[in-house]
């Protein structure tokens, strides 16, 4: 803990960044990000169970925000979306100051206490407790058991369902849908200034919250994110009608990786897949 | 006035006549959320229950609902009006943050021009609300002149007694006229069920006058530079809130010549929400947006309406992606209050 | 049920090009009673509508003295305004309104107008000229100085025309600086530097100015210049709308909704608004 901070002070006095997104603890002890400007404002950095967000969401809105380093306390899931955003373009690796943080896992439920039962699922399949590259790097990371992936389970009862039932199954969840676009917001991968909801020349999807207008949607979001969804579970967490986004996200995760080896967010060099176009690609999927 | 009192169970079987003779009853269950109830059985109240994660303004002002439908042909055009449910609506089981809601909109929905659409089915339901056996540190109900027991917005209401029985009191002429209709599930109150009382009082966290001041004269202050910096511009918060109702109005073609206009929730913390068609926006980012979103609900509709949009629910916190906690923004606002003019 | 969202039908008697981007239709109820019925104020809006592709908000550029048609000015802006664009003569489209306050017609009588309008902000103005126009005995001095980019962006040409060749009114068109054709004949520079160059006295004066929200800006301090009181000058808003009724919530400028309170202000009132608009 005293060591992030440490870090965090001396980077923002020797102006190694010129802020830090990073978590902080409110009174009511619920951690929160924040942005550190100052080495007195890195005082109250912390890192822990409860530090779900993941902070590259806000890169987009410091695009052209002035000179000097923004600096961002990262976790290893985390750090996918950076490199990600960084593939796609979006993001220099040169103009970020990268703290990377040792982590044991984060809860589900933000209400309560880090448990095995309270784990997320992410962090079940999650490869790497310490982040591949860092500038610096915080914590010692803890043993922790594996929280069963539950999601798995629920993925191959999916699999095995007729067409039909799978419509019957997705249309009830999206039958919830509010259109509160949270999914959208906390997503670090969806950056778009016009988001393909708002174009209305023509209009692409009833904006209008109804059954048809709620399936578009979704499907939509879950299409731009195919082979692009670096698996923070993010969406899920902040849907405000527990609608099981991250089945489709990850699902197509698993076929961009089975399909053509690839997995989003895992190296700095190797193009997006959404971006190329090799001879080698099966086409068998076209008919 | 005679003292009644009634069992879980006759309150299903009053849910099961109203659901027979075609009301719509909405109630809370063992999911603890509001839903449209098929059958009695599915009733659970619980007062020791969090607020349900969004509140049941669905009923009463949808997340989309037609406003007409139109069918054209070259220049000739008809439009319908909706064809509206006639049922009856019956809320059981709102805590005092989810009834008080409703008056409060209420006034927005008839400033001047009354939008039917709402009140068709405000004036056409019941709310039967019941004392609230829970806080936790998102709730503010005390802080806004309600509380836990506070009967605004309520035709009849509940207070939990040991058994599974309630008290009950008559709170409108509507609550006395229900409560004479089901005369036969209420039972004489002979004062033999114990109360079941609060644990505590919930806390007291502002002023709120302190609050209204400060923001009379701050619209322009750094404080709304960090408020909603980390706010990402989802609308869980507007969505989910009671009181929250703005509405967007958009039109959908069904087929070449026919479809409808509708009314769609929507909301300031949107980016869209308040942009010209020129391209200028008055609130271009959402540090404006979320000043907004705070001095709407605690001086704009008090100018108007002469009531907080809030009910201190803390529903828009619990949920929100990056726990921005309103309570905590109006206690910070309400200790700028004390020394105003130093952080200009 | 009395249904506040669901228009009246109005059918298209004429449509005029006013530029390459700016229309002006002539509307008529479909049904004559109403026709005669709808009665508004000069600076009131309505909300119109293609079915099919939505509602927009104009400001009623006819005088209410003209009872017989209602017209609207629009500039092709986004989905609705590209969608009646495409419109004919005898299309049908929605009118719901009169919405908003009004200018203050009883407190400019018996005082100098002046009216300073910019590009498209002339609909709205115009229709309280032919108002003012209409009772013109009722008014003393008129001054009209108008603007827009260039020649081409002028609108309701003949009407300039006619304003310049009656008696008792000054009319001054000026367009931006390399806006001008060869050879126009009018004034060339921003409406700012124009106002201040014809130079209206403030004396006694009511101005009524209406454009983009640049040349308002930088308008009001020369009419402080020149001694008009803030409460006679008067401006219209145009915060972006959907219900017109007070109800969609995202009209409002502080505690104050444009569609219900405005869209009409003083400069008097602006300057206790917050900056939103
Ligand atoms: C009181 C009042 C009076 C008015 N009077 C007049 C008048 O007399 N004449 C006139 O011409 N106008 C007037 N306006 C402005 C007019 O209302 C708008 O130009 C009109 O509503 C545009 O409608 P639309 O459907 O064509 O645009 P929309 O399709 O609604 O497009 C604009 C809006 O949609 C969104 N949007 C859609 N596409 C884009 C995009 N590509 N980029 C960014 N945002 C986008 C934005 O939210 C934007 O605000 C007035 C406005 C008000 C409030
Ligand atoms: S789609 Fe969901 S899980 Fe994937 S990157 Fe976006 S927020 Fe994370
Ligand atoms: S967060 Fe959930 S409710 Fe909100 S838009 Fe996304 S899927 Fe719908
Ligand atoms: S306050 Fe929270 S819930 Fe509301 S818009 Fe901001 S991020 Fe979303
Ligand atoms: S603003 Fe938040 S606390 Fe207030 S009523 Fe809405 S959801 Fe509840
Ligand atoms: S807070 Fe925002 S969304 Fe909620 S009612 Fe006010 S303006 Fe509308
Ligand atoms: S336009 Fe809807 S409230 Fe003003």
């Amino acid at each position: 803990m005293n060591e992030l901070k440490q870090i965090c002070k001396e980077a923002l006095t020797e102006k190694k960044a010129r802020f830090i997104i990073a978590y902080r603890e409110d009174k009511n002890k619920k951690t929160k990000p924040f942005i550190a400007r100052t080495p007195e404002d890195a005082e109250q950095i912390i890192f822990n169970h409860q530090a779900v967000n993941n902070l590259a969401v806000y890169f987009p809105r410091f695009k052209n925000s002035g000179e000097g380093k923004i600096g961002i306390v990262v976790k290893s899931c985390d750090l996918k979306a950076v490199t990600a955003l960084i593939q796609e373009n979006q993001i220099k690796r040169d103009d970020l100051f990268i703290i990377g943080v040792n982590c044991s896992g984060v809860v589900r439920d933000t209400t309560m206490e880090f448990s095995n039962d309270n784990t997320q699922i992410k962090c079940k399949y999650c490869q790497a407790k310490t982040p591949p590259y860092y500038d610096e790097l915080a914590e010692e990371s803890k043993e922790f058991e594996m929280p069963d992936d539950d999601q798995a389970e629920l993925m191959a009862r999916i699999e095995k369902m007729s067409s039909d039932e799978r419509l019957e199954f997705w249309s009830a969840e999206f039958e919830k849908c509010i259109k509160c676009y949270a999914c959208r917001q906390v997503c670090p991968m969806c950056y778009c200034e016009k988001c393909i909801v708002e174009k209305s020349e023509p209009q692409w999807i009833d904006t209008s919250s109804t059954a048809r207008g709620n399936f578009s949607w979704n499907i939509i979001r879950a299409f731009h994110m195919a082979g692009r969804c670096i698996g923070c579970h993010e969406c899920e967490r902040a849907c405000p009608m527990d609608i099981p986004l991250t089945l489709l996200t990850r699902k197509m995760g698993m076929v961009a990786s089975s399909e053509f080896g690839y997995r989003h967010g895992m190296s700095l060099t190797e193009p997006a897949l959404i971006g190329t176009y090799s001879t080698s690609d099966k086409e068998d999927f076209i008919k | 006035m005679e003292e009644y009192i009634v069992s879980l169970d006759n309150l299903k079987k009053i849910a099961d006549e109203l659901l027979n003779n075609h009301c719509r009853v909405i109630g809370t269950t063992s999911e603890n959320k509001f839903k449209e109830l098929n059958y009695a059985e599915e009733l659970v109240l619980n007062p020791g229950a969090v607020p349900t994660s969004s509140s049941f303004k669905e009923f009463f002002f949808p997340k989309t609902e037609p406003l007409f439908f139109y069918k054209q042909n070259h220049s000739n055009v008809d439009l319908f009006n909706p064809i509206q449910d006639k049922s009856k609506i019956v809320i059981i089981g709102a805590k005092p943050c989810d009834a008080a809601s409703l008056p409060i909109i209420s006034k927005v929905f008839n400033w001047d021009y009354k939008d039917d659409l709402f009140n068709s089915r405000y004036d056409n339901s019941l709310i039967i609300g019941m004392s609230c056996h829970y806080s936790d540190e998102f709730c503010f109900c005390n802080d806004l002149g309600s509380s836990p027991e506070n009967m605004k917005g309520s035709d009849v209401f509940l207070k939990p007694l040991a058994d599974n029985y309630f008290k009950v009191v008559s709170v409108t002429p509507k609550g006395a006229e229900f409560i004479n209709e089901y005369q036969k599930y209420f039972e004489k109150d002979l004062g033999k069920n114990k109360s079941l009382e609060r644990k505590e009082e919930n806390p007291k966290h502002f002023d709120y006058d302190k609050v209204k001041t400060w923001l009379d004269n701050n619209f322009e202050n750094k404080f709304w530079d960090t408020a909603g910096e980390m706010c990402l511009g989802c609308a869980q918060c507007a969505f989910v809130c009671p009181t929250c109702h703005c509405f967007d109005i958009v039109d959908e073609q069904n087929g070449s010549c026919a479809g409808r206009r509708a009314k769609n929730w929507d909301a300031c913390q949107f980016s869209l929400f308040t942009k010209h068609a020129s391209g200028h926006n008055p609130r271009d980012n959402q540090e404006k947006r979320y000043r907004q979103r705070i001095s709407h609900k605690f001086k704009y509709y008090m100018d108007k309406f002469d009531e907080v949009l809030c009910t201190g629910c803390g529903r828009c916190s619990r949920g929100c992606p990056v726990s921005l906690d309103i309570l905590q923004i109006v206690e910070e606002i309400n200790s700028l209050s004390g020394n105003s003019n130093s952080i200009q | 049920m009395d249904n506040i969202y669901k228009p009246e039908l109005v059918e298209i008697k004429d449509i005029i090009d006013e530029t390459p981007d700016i229309k002006t239709f002539r509307l008529q109820f479909k049904n004559p009673e109403l026709q005669s019925s709808f009665a508004f104020k000069a600076g009131q809006f309505a909300e119109y509508s293609v079915f099919g592709e939505g509602e927009c908000t104009f400001c009623i550029a006819s005088s209410p003295t003209r009872p017989e048609y209602l017209e609207c000015s629009f500039k092709l802006a986004g989905k609705t305004t590209s969608a009646m664009t495409k419109l004919n003569i005898g299309d049908t489209m929605g009118l719901r309104g009169p919405y908003g306050n009004s200018f203050p017609i009883e407190q400019m009588k018996g005082k100098n107008v002046v009216f300073i309008a910019g590009g498209i902000g002339l609909a709205p103005v115009r229709c309280i000229i032919w108002n003012v126009l209409d009772l013109r005995d009722q008014f003393k001095d008129i001054t009209i100085i108008y603007g827009a980019r260039t020649v081409s962006d002028l609108v309701y040409k003949n009407e300039l025309e006619d304003w310049k060749s009656m008696s008792g009114i000054k009319t001054v068109v000026t367009v931006d600086p390399g806006g001008e054709t060869p050879d126009w004949k009018g004034e060339v520079g921003f409406v700012p530097t124009i106002v201040e160059k014809v130079s209206p006295s403030g004396n006694d004066t009511v101005a009524i100015i209406c454009g983009p929200p640049i040349m308002i800006k930088y308008t009001f301090p020369v009419l402080e210049k020149l001694g008009f009181k803030e409460d006679n000058i008067i401006t219209t808003l145009e915060n972006r709308m959907k219900c017109g009724l007070g109800k969609c919530g995202r009209c409002n400028i502080g505690s104050v909704y444009v569609c219900k309170d405005g869209p009409v202000f003083s400069y008097k009132d602006l300057k206790t608004l917050p900056q939103e608009y």
